[in-house]
């Protein structure tokens, strides 16, 4: 599964994106997990320790416009970016 | 009640008569108001009781010391500044931050309200106790950075803390800024009432003790703040800064190009100011940040080679202001054009702006494209700085018509040239797109500032999920409360940056302003503190003349559909904006605040 990465993930991965290996559609907590052995420097910055959870501000949205559902899955063709957004000092 | 542990006296400065008073303020004015922006609006309202000329001497300027500066709290050292905007004609507040705030402190002073207009150019020397009115004649035309250094030489003293304008203000643009420490107050035009007052400049010098109710609570709360603002909490400010906003508005196809024309700008990662960090062979990368600031997130670049003196700070509306907005892909000239702004005293936002509408009523026969030598169009940053420079100085012509605002330059252009400006109650938009955000187009129409990213956050609830439809009374609430908590980091005052530094807020910064100041304060009265300064910015705005029907949005938001992207189509209709202001008013009136009262 192609994910695509901005800000502090990018900045910490030093690649745009990363190619996960998982069963698709995976739900979060497996892609979770994918994504902190895929890119370990993303551990804990943008990946919660436990690699249950994104640290805030960090989000998972798809296609860059839509949040995940409780319990939804989804594979590569929902295009999951890892982003966040900073202003206002 | 226990007694305000910090330093207490109000200045009030009469430009006119020459004369300044100082008096302690009460107890009960700092339970009532904190400090920062609560405690300006206050002074403002104390002062402003009916509709009067932003340019004229009975408009008060208000300085008020944030009541964390010059303590060991981080990312506190940080003062209000309000007056009536000539912009807008309403009530302006923004913030400033660093040495001279701290200083603003030693010098005793938790405000100073300037009022009167000097004879001639006039820099307001604060030396500890003594005040004094020195002739500044020969500091007209110098930038503010330029005056802080004439300053300093003349007194002798590099610890000299200064806030000046540049040749903006001197010249009545009506978005100058007032600039210390290479911070600026940039929006609303407080700039402009400096210079028509004939202030250039406030120098400070203050070596007195600030004293703190509660030392050893405070230092234990300021130790926790501290370590948790170098953490990952704040990476993204320290590593990234703000500009790294346009890559993901550009893939969220919510970044606005060419004066909300477009929603994705093809040129966006050429001026992304990533891709210079990236680039390093090309820039070198500069960092900066407040005094007693542990996140330092300013990052400015320079090309290699070239002196490092012109760094340009690479915030993101900034960036986007002569980017994106104006159709630029040319990071140099969107650098140098930031630069220039800070040189000449502007807010980039509003020049950005005003070129960028300058630009649209070109490319529609409105305007002579040749009026600043290079063509004027979308996409040419060789228009930038003869366009800055044209504001800048009022030259005669388009730079003078722009150096109102894009509301007042629409008016005087005629020919329906209201439909390409982009402001609300006359501020122009910063950089993100209200069609794809309700929840940030109710704040936007709502805020007693105008169009101010910083007083109606609320694109950060709209942005965490796009696609969330959780119906208006929902996002009302989520406005007041991005107002409210607005209010609440401006008043004690807080940066921002740090916002997620606590785990609950209001809890943690009563508590910090209860060590600090010795004045019991707990969440509710936080809240409350924030939700009386709401209500006082409404009263003053209604004496100006502000009406609801004020609380609205440009014209091109409701007739015309995101052009591009994936959202495209969406544009605000005009009976869901009443709709989630009816909602608004009617949380807001639940909670005991009349929306208008004279």
């Amino acid at each position: 599964m192609n994910v695509e990465l901005f800000g502090m993930a990018r900045a910490l991965a030093g690649v745009s994106h990363v190619e996960l290996a998982v069963d698709e559609p995976v739900a979060f907590p497996e892609f979770l997990r994918a994504l902190a052995d895929a890119v370990p420097a993303l551990v804990p910055d943008v990946v919660a320790p436990a690699a249950d959870a994104l640290v805030e501000p960090n989000l998972l949205l798809l296609d860059g416009r839509r949040g995940l559902r409780d319990g939804e899955t989804f594979g590569e063709a929902d295009r999951p970016c890892i982003l966040f957004l900073a202003s206002g000092g | 009640m226990t007694a305000f542990a910090g330093p207490r006296d109000l200045l009030e400065v009469d430009l006119s008569a020459r004369t300044a008073r100082r008096t302690p303020l009460g107890d009960d004015v700092f339970a009532d108001a904190l400090g920062g922006v609560a405690l300006a609006v206050r002074l403002i309202e104390e002062r402003v009781r009916g509709p009067l000329d932003p340019l004229g001497g009975d408009n008060p300027i208000v300085f008020a010391a944030g009541p964390f500066a010059s303590t060991p709290v981080p990312a506190a050292n940080k003062h209000a500044l309000a007056t009536i905007s000539p912009l807008t004609g309403l009530l302006n507040e923004g913030l400033s931050s660093s040495h001279f705030s701290a200083v603003l402190r030693r010098c005793g002073l938790a405000a100073i309200v300037i009022t009167g207009t000097a004879d001639g150019w006039t820099t307001l020397a604060i030396d500890g106790d003594a005040v004094r009115f020195e002739d500044a004649s020969h500091l007209a035309g110098l930038s503010a950075r330029e005056t802080t250094k004439a300053l300093r030489d003349s007194y002798g003293d590099r610890s000299l803390r200064v806030c000046a304008i540049g040749v903006a203000g001197e010249r009545g643009v009506r978005y100058a800024a007032v600039e210390n420490d290479g911070r600026q107050a940039g929006r609303g035009g407080t700039g402009t009432v400096f210079g028509a007052k004939r202030l250039k400049a406030i120098a400070l010098r203050g070596r007195g003790e600030v004293g703190i109710a509660d030392p050893a609570a405070t230092a234990r709360l300021a130790a926790t703040l501290r370590e948790r603002a170098l953490g990952p909490k704040t990476a993204k400010y320290r590593v990234l800064g703000t500009s790294a906003n346009l890559r993901v508005l550009q893939r969220m196809g919510q970044l606005p190009t060419r004066n909300f024309t477009a929603a994705t700008f093809a040129g966006a990662e050429n001026v992304t100011p990533e891709r210079a960090r990236e680039s390093a062979g090309t820039y070198v990368e500069l960092r900066a940040g407040c005094a007693g600031c542990p996140v330092q997130c300013e990052h400015q670049y320079v090309r290699k080679g070239r002196d490092r003196r012109s760094a340009a700070a690479s915030e993101y509306e900034s960036v986007w202001a002569f980017g994106p907005n104006c159709g630029v892909d040319d990071l140099d000239a969107v650098l140098e054009a930031i630069g220039r702004c800070d040189e000449l005293g502007l807010d980039t936002i509003s020049t950005g702006s005003a070129i960028a509408f300058a630009m649209e009523c070109a490319q529609h026969g409105l305007v002579a494209s040749d009026a600043f030598g290079p063509e004027l169009r979308f996409g040419n940053g060789a228009v930038l700085l003869p366009a800055i420079d044209a504001i800048a100085q009022r030259s005669a012509g388009l730079g003078d018509v722009l150096a109102d605002g894009v509301r007042a330059a629409a008016r005087r252009i005629g020919y329906g040239a209201e439909r390409f400006a982009m402001h609300c109650k006359g501020l122009e938009l910063p950089g993100y797109e209200p069609r794809a955000l309700p929840t940030y187009a109710l704040g936007l129409a709502t805020c007693t500032r105008g169009a101010c990213h910083n007083r109606a956050a609320t694109y950060d609830r709209d942005l965490r999920d796009p696609s969330d439809d959780r119906g208006d009374g929902a996002r009302a609430r989520d406005a007041i409360e991005a107002e409210d908590r607005a209010i609440a980091w401006d008043s004690l005052v807080l940066c921002k940056f740090v916002r997620d530094c606590f785990d609950d807020f209001d809890t943690e910064a009563a508590a910090l302003w209860s060590a600090v100041s010795g004045i019991a304060l707990d969440a509710a009265g936080l809240r409350a503190a924030a939700q009386r300064t709401w209500e006082r910015k409404r009263r003053i705005n209604a004496r100006l003349g502000w009406t609801p029907d004020d609380d609205t949005l440009p014209e091109r938001l409701f007739a015309e559909g995101m052009a591009d992207g994936p959202n495209a189509g969406r544009r605000v209709e005009p009976q869901h904006l009443a709709s989630l202001r009816a909602a608004y008013e009617s949380l807001r009136r639940e909670a005991g605040m009349p929306l208008a009262v004279g």
